[in-house]
């Protein structure tokens, strides 16, 4: 959905649920390679993306985040054996449920980053900014903060 | 609330791009901050020295560091608070280094973004529970299932590092499979020579005393956890004492029973008191109740007893089977695998045709101690002239097993070199799917059969293209259709089978509440970190019971299970359980055992009794999958409560 008058200076805010062992060590990666990415991102560290309570993400919509990123281990390499699959069975519901809200579907995006992929997280974090960049602040297309 | 805020310059890596004065500045309006350190190297001898120093003469309620990721210096700062009489847990670290100095441009935006990231560690700390590991006495002793190759090798390094071990065995006979070949691969070692050693040790080696072997025994019920099982082992009575016969044999001659010997796979028989085979070991024989007269038939036959030479103390006709009860910290499963049925490949004649044997089969041909003395003849009572070995029978095929076993080829090309070493003029023929002959050693007999004039190797696509026939001349023989390619006679045609999980381990994973992977083997932890390792926190696998694999792997495995024990249960130290585990607030929680069905440690159970989950903090593992998943709310993940992550992000979002 394209978004009219965004404004010039508009800097999207994003929150990342990155699971301990692949995904967050994978932003750690990008940071020991140096790989430079845009900082509209805050990362929440979990033990296993397992842990990322639907809820976390309808929060952080709520409270002002225009983006939430959900970054798990790759299928079969999760530390807890099956908690990205959780997870992932988990975000399909929620995609449902974020559509019938009418929220945009690049609002909230899950993927898997191991944790030697640091340029894999710094392409994902960068594609997420650009797209809701052009998708504009969740509270302007929500109405969110009008009262 | 008091919080001291540490920022560790990190020489120029932070500082270089994030300011802490001006940190400093922007935390002004937390009136929770009692104050703001910085340091140069926090994690530098003297930075630990500072740090401890500093919380002890200020007395923080909580401490944040602004430095690395916790990846890199977490549990060293944890100790070092620990050290300074702070809880550890009351901490948060915010990861300024790696995932904002170094991967933003603008020092502007590295400033913001520093300054949310420890705001938002602010904001989490305030919440953290100071949280204590549990201590747990542990029992050092150990059970291992199953006296094969990886079992024994288990047992007897665990009994030299002064464990106690009960080593159960469901067979009359230990050594596993390989003690019923005559020669391995690569380098034809008699196996059961090079597995004596090792028996040897389980009987009257230096630590034998420390180990209890349990032969006709099963497992029938584990009760307990890591550090402390309680396990129930059957065992049959094997009717001879052990240790006081002397394997002379009189009362096998002396028995009118007899049935056929499951350790030749049917291709012999043996008495109703009788050994496994010759050379087994314990080195008595065993009476088979169900073959003897006195069960068949409720007669008094007491032959065997009136042959013993010993006396009538020796063998006991009337004894039954024995219920113990042992305490053990830890289990090391290594039970082994199967062959997968070859009835299910009817076209390859199994069972309807009279020369062809599974590999298993004819390892027991082979063997001096199998039906034949090691003597090989076709049905027909002729020596074989040409033989017919198909490789990946049941293997690489979507309709049957797709893994390879990644033993058969080696084993076909040694059959290959046992063959025509002893049939000078014998002509064979190999029919694979796939080669697969890895290892450093894994080519030596297969380069030594493709050189020689007297082998030929035919790939074949599907299994199902090859049907075997009977020869209708009379002379018995069998013929090979392979699709295409032309019709082949074999006098012998071996079928190299796949190693699948062994008859019983369902039963076994059921009592040791382990699970096991969609082809049946015990499921590992973790593939690559932890293959020894089952799911279920204290039972660990080796061998064969976990994949195929071949006797020098399932030797390693059998080590590195031991090592696991080793490592985790140490006598005089007590089992400490990490904190971060889920909880269930039994007041909230409806019963839905949502979070029973998601463990994937079985660390969560259900009480019938209170119709409440529970959580066993020495199963958990603390990934907090339970804790999302309760509908109710009711479960509580320590230091990853949804409280502190919310406050974690709704102060990120400002």
């Amino acid at each position: 959905m394209m978004r009219h008058n965004v404004p010039a200076d508009f800097e999207p805010k994003i929150i990342g649920f990155l699971c301990n062992w692949c995904s967050y060590a994978g932003a750690d990666k990008a940071g020991t390679a140096q790989l430079a990415y845009p900082p509209n991102i805050h990362v929440v560290r979990v033990m296993c993306s397992g842990r990322v309570d639907p809820q976390f993400v309808l929060q952080a919509y709520h409270k002002g985040a225009d983006g939430v990123l959900i970054l798990a281990c790759h299928p079969g390499d999760c530390h807890y054996k099956e908690g990205n699959y959780r997870t992932a069975q988990r975000n399909r519901l929620l995609k449902l449920l974020l559509g019938q809200f009418g929220i945009e579907e690049e609002r909230c995006r899950f993927d898997y980053v191991s944790a030697g992929e640091g340029d894999r997280f710094a392409r994902i974090v960068t594609e997420m900014v650009e797209s809701l960049r052009l998708l504009g602040p969740f509270a302007t297309n929500h109405h969110r903060k009008e009262a | 609330m008091r919080v001291g805020v540490y920022f560790c310059n990190c020489g120029t890596n932070i500082a270089g791009k994030i300011n802490p004065e001006q940190v400093k500045a922007q935390l002004r309006d937390m009136p929770e901050v009692d104050y703001f350190e910085t340091c140069g190297f926090l994690c530098s001898e003297d930075g630990k020295r500072f740090l401890a120093e500093d919380i002890r003469s200020k007395e923080p309620d909580r401490v944040v560091i602004a430095a690395c990721s916790p990846r890199d210096h977490e549990a060293n700062f944890m100790r070092v608070l620990e050290n300074a009489g702070l809880n550890p847990y009351l901490f948060q670290m915010a990861n300024i280094r790696e995932q904002v100095a170094w991967v933003t441009t603008d020092p502007e935006r590295a400033l913001s973004k520093g300054v949310s990231a420890i705001r938002s560690a602010i904001a989490r700390v305030r919440l953290h529970e100071p949280l204590e590991k549990q201590k747990l006495d542990i029992v050092p002793d150990v059970l291992v299932i199953g006296a094969g190759p990886a079992g024994l090798k288990a047992a007897l390094a665990l009994a030299a590092a002064d464990r106690r071990v009960v080593l159960v065995e469901k067979d009359p006979v230990i050594g596993g499979k390989p003690v019923r070949y005559e020669e391995l691969f690569p380098a034809m070692e008699c196996a059961p020579c090079m597995l004596e050693p090792l028996m040897g040790d389980v009987f009257h080696g230096e630590h034998a005393d420390r180990v209890e072997l349990l032969t006709q025994t099963e497992v029938v019920e584990v009760t307990g956890y890591y550090g402390n099982f309680i396990v129930k082992l059957r065992q049959q009575s094997r009717h001879v004492d052990p240790v006081q016969c002397i394997g002379c044999g009189e009362c096998v001659a002396a028995c009118p029973a007899s049935a056929p010997n499951e350790f030749n796979c049917g291709m012999s028989e043996r008495k109703g008191i009788d050994f496994p085979f010759a050379g087994a070991l314990p080195y008595a024989p065993y009476l088979d109740h169900q073959t003897c007269t006195r069960k068949n038939r409720g007669d008094e036959c007491r032959l065997c007893k009136d042959a013993c030479p010993l006396g009538p103390d020796i063998i006991d006709l009337d004894a039954g089977e024995l219920v113990k009860e042992r305490n053990v910290g830890a289990i090391v499963v290594a039970t082994g695998s199967g062959l997968y049925d070859c009835s299910a490949l009817p076209n390859l004649g199994y069972g309807r045709l009279p020369d062809v044997y599974t590999s298993y089969e004819f390892e027991r041909i082979l063997s001096s101690t199998g039906p034949t003395g090691g003597e090989l003849v076709t049905k027909e009572g002729k020596l074989p002239g040409s033989v017919a070995i198909i490789h990946c029978v049941g293997s690489l095929n979507e309709t049957h097993r797709p893994y390879c076993s990644g033993v058969c080829c080696q084993y076909a090309f040694k059959f290959d070199h046992l063959l025509r070493s002893r049939f000078p003029d014998i002509r064979i023929t190999h029919l694979y799917r796939q080669l697969v002959l890895p290892g450093k050693d894994g080519t030596s007999l297969y380069r030594e059969a493709v050189t020689s004039h007297a082998v030929d190797l035919i790939r074949y696509e599907n299994i199902s293209d090859i049907s075997l026939y009977s020869c209708n001349s009379g002379n018995g023989g069998t013929i090979i259709s392979t699709g295409q390619q032309n019709k082949l006679n074999a006098d012998l045609v071996i079928l190299c089978t796949a190693m699948i999980a062994a008859p019983g381990a369902d039963t076994l994973a059921e009592v040791l509440d382990v699970s096991r992977d969609r082809w049946g083997f015990f499921e590992e932890l973790h593939g690559r970190l932890d293959a020894a390792q089952s799911k279920l926190k204290g039972v660990y696998l080796a061998g064969t019971c976990q994949a195929p694999m071949d006797i020098q792997q399932a030797m390693q495995q059998g080590m590195a299970a031991a090592g696991y024990v080793l490592a985790g249960l140490v006598p005089g130290r007590k089992l400490e359980i990490e904190p971060i585990t889920a909880a269930v607030q039994t007041d909230r929680c409806g019963g839905c055992r949502v979070c029973v069905a998601v463990c994937p440690y079985k660390a969560t159970g259900f009480d019938e009794e209170s119709r409440k989950s529970a959580v066993n903090p020495v199963l958990c593992h603390g990934c907090g999958t339970c804790v999302a998943a309760c509908p109710a709310g009711a479960m509580e993940g320590h230091h990853f409560t949804s409280a502190e992550i919310t406050a974690e992000l709704e102060e990120a979002l400002g």
